[in-house]
């Protein structure tokens, strides 16, 4: 009991600060960390399926794709407000994952992970050469009605709320039937099936709301940038970027993603300004380390009450 | 009442190979029935088509008077038939109360319970099977003979009206059959009905009122222990002569 209530002062003590944190620092920050909220948003959206049940969707990014293009269509041809084309948005990538979601949840390991990039890899096809998207020319979306400063910290707290609101619903999923479902399925799906877990029915939700949440990331991101193509909306390096995140903070940890997002784009801002023509290669070579040394990320490394004992014989188990 | 589990002309092949032939018989509520059998008889085929894991091929199998073949596994433990398995299923990186958490969260009458009415539930079901001092241990730190019992602990949390046990004592070793019989006889007299697949014969025998005895997918005998024990024909096919003698000294020992 005391561990718990010192775990919710804790984060809300960062809460806090987070709160107050764009009104001390400069634009260039606040736009920061706007990136990082958004990676956050997806990484946990993600970490819904990946983290609880296991499977790896690879091509996630579409749901931030159909969630951008829904929110930016809607809004130019049929003049919805942002909010209620941000939800209708959202709310297509939830159906869209239910109804493609029943055929190739039956996929196990990487056959499910490729079918997911060739969904997206096809719808990015199909929004290119449609009329309705405006193919490869993208789409302008309309402008914030808010002066420079006021629009800063209006995404930024837009993009702070998803990133709360999605971790909420993480830990919610965790502790309940869902999650018990999900974790089943992940450690043994004959078990599961056998104790009266209707395994494909919770694959399916799990996918859908991790769908929702990757679709309401797309949607404000939109917004935040004002433009979209199909090329920078269905970028399959978003999802590798998120999914990284995930194992580097610890897949099925609620904590995890976030911090996963926190390091890597942190690492990579710095890294970039430091090393503009490399940045990518220390990147790599850092997340290459990272991996190396503690395979079952940032979390997993806490809770060995941040052993070297424990990185070493990562080490020795991976026999470099 | 009919049976609580009728089986009628069940078969299920595997490409050429007939695991199940025309098998039936019945179980009725209240008993612990086991079945027996050499290797690659088609014991656990028969669990399988029973729980949904396998479809059988011909024939129908009745519980309570509904018609079971061809549901998925989940719904027919929704329905209160529940199993263990021979290779054993348990949730790695759950605690022993989770994993058994999720059979109450999951099974009959599972959907509208709230997480802390199945805690306690899942408790009770602990404190039947003697493992409640077990219950924060995570599975991967269980013995074989804890894993086992924790098998059917899952099971049981799910409320079945049929437990179907397949080799819940391989393994194990003489006072953990012992601890094993000893739950499978209280549960039964809680009035579960069960059905326990079994290598270890003083087990199979000592607690089941019938015995079905499987040869090369075919049911050969059916009837008490004592009768099964003096088939001349199981005996040739799988108890062996050994057994046999002993038994009939065993019987000579009491005439004196």
């Amino acid at each position: 009991m005391v561990e718990k209530r010192k775990n919710i002062l804790f984060f809300g003590i960062l809460i806090f600060i987070l709160i107050l944190f764009p009104f001390v620092v400069t634009n260039y920050w606040i736009r920061l960390f706007t990136g990082i909220f958004m990676y956050g948003t997806l990484a946990q959206a993600t970490n819904i399926l990946m983290g609880f049940s296991g499977l790896v969707p690879f091509g996630n990014v579409v749901f931030f794709g159909i969630g951008a293009y829904f929110t930016g269509i809607t809004m130019l041809n049929l003049g919805f407000p942002f909010f209620i084309a941000l939800v209708f948005g959202a709310s297509a990538c939830f159906v869209f994952a239910f109804v493609v979601g029943h055929p190739v949840l039956k996929l196990k390991g990487h056959y499910f992970a490729i079918a997911t990039m060739g969904i997206s890899e096809a719808i990015k096809q199909i929004s290119t050469n449609v009329k309705i998207t405006r193919g490869g020319m993208g789409l302008n979306l309309p402008l914030v009605p808010f002066e420079v400063n006021t629009s800063y910290l209006f995404f930024y707290f837009l993009m702070f709320s998803a990133m709360i609101l999605v971790t909420l619903v993480a830990l919610w999923i965790s502790r309940n039937r869902v999650g018990y479902a999900l974790r089943a399925i992940m450690s043994n799906e004959d078990g599961a099936k056998s104790i009266g877990i209707n395994t494909p029915h919770y694959k399916v939700l799990a996918w859908a709301i991790s769908a929702f949440f990757t679709g309401l990331g797309g949607g404000i991101f939109a917004y935040w940038y004002g433009y979209i193509d199909p090329p920078s909306v269905f970028d399959i390096g978003i999802s590798v970027r998120f999914i990284i995140m995930i194992l580097l903070g610890g897949a099925g940890t609620i904590i995890g993603p976030l911090l996963g997002a926190f390091f890597i784009e942190l690492l990579s801002e710095t890294v970039w300004s430091q090393f503009l023509f490399i940045h990518l290669g220390v990147l790599g070579a850092i997340i290459v380390l990272v991996v190396i040394f503690m395979p079952r990320g940032f979390v997993w490394f806490y809770r060995q009450k941040f052993s070297l004992e424990a990185l070493l014989e990562n080490v020795r188990k991976g026999k470099l | 009442m009919g049976a609580l589990l009728s089986i009628k002309n069940v078969s299920k092949y595997f490409g050429g190979l007939a695991a199940n032939k025309a098998i039936s018989f019945d179980i009725e509520a209240g008993e612990i029935i086991g079945l027996i059998g050499p290797n690659g008889s088609g014991k656990t085929t028969l669990i399988n088509v029973i729980t949904g894991n396998d479809v059988a091929d011909q024939g129908s199998i009745r519980f309570k008077g509904h018609e079971i073949v061809r549901l998925k596994p989940y719904i027919i433990n929704r329905l209160g038939i529940a199993r263990t398995y021979q290779v054993v299923q348990p949730f790695i990186g759950m605690s022993v109360r989770e994993n058994v958490v999720a059979g109450v969260l999951f099974g009959r009458d599972g959907k509208g319970r709230k997480m802390g009415v199945a805690w306690e539930r899942a408790d009770e079901v602990l404190e039947l099977c003697h493992m409640q001092d077990k219950r924060n241990e995570m599975v991967e730190n269980l013995t074989i003979a804890d894993i086992k019992r924790l098998e059917i602990a899952k099971a049981m949390a799910t409320d079945p009206d049929l437990l179907l046990l397949d080799e819940g004592m391989a393994g194990l070793n003489p006072k953990e059959i012992d601890e094993a019989l000893d739950l499978a006889t209280r549960i039964n007299k809680m009035g579960m009905t069960l059905l326990v697949v079994e290598h270890v014969m003083k087990a199979v025998m000592s607690i089941s009122q019938r015995v079905v005895v499987l040869h090369q997918g075919r049911l050969m005998a059916i009837g008490t222990p004592e009768a099964i024990a003096k088939d001349e024909q199981v005996i040739k096919a799988y108890l062996g002569e050994k057994y046999s003698l002993r038994q009939k000294n065993r019987g000579e020992v009491k005439r004196l």
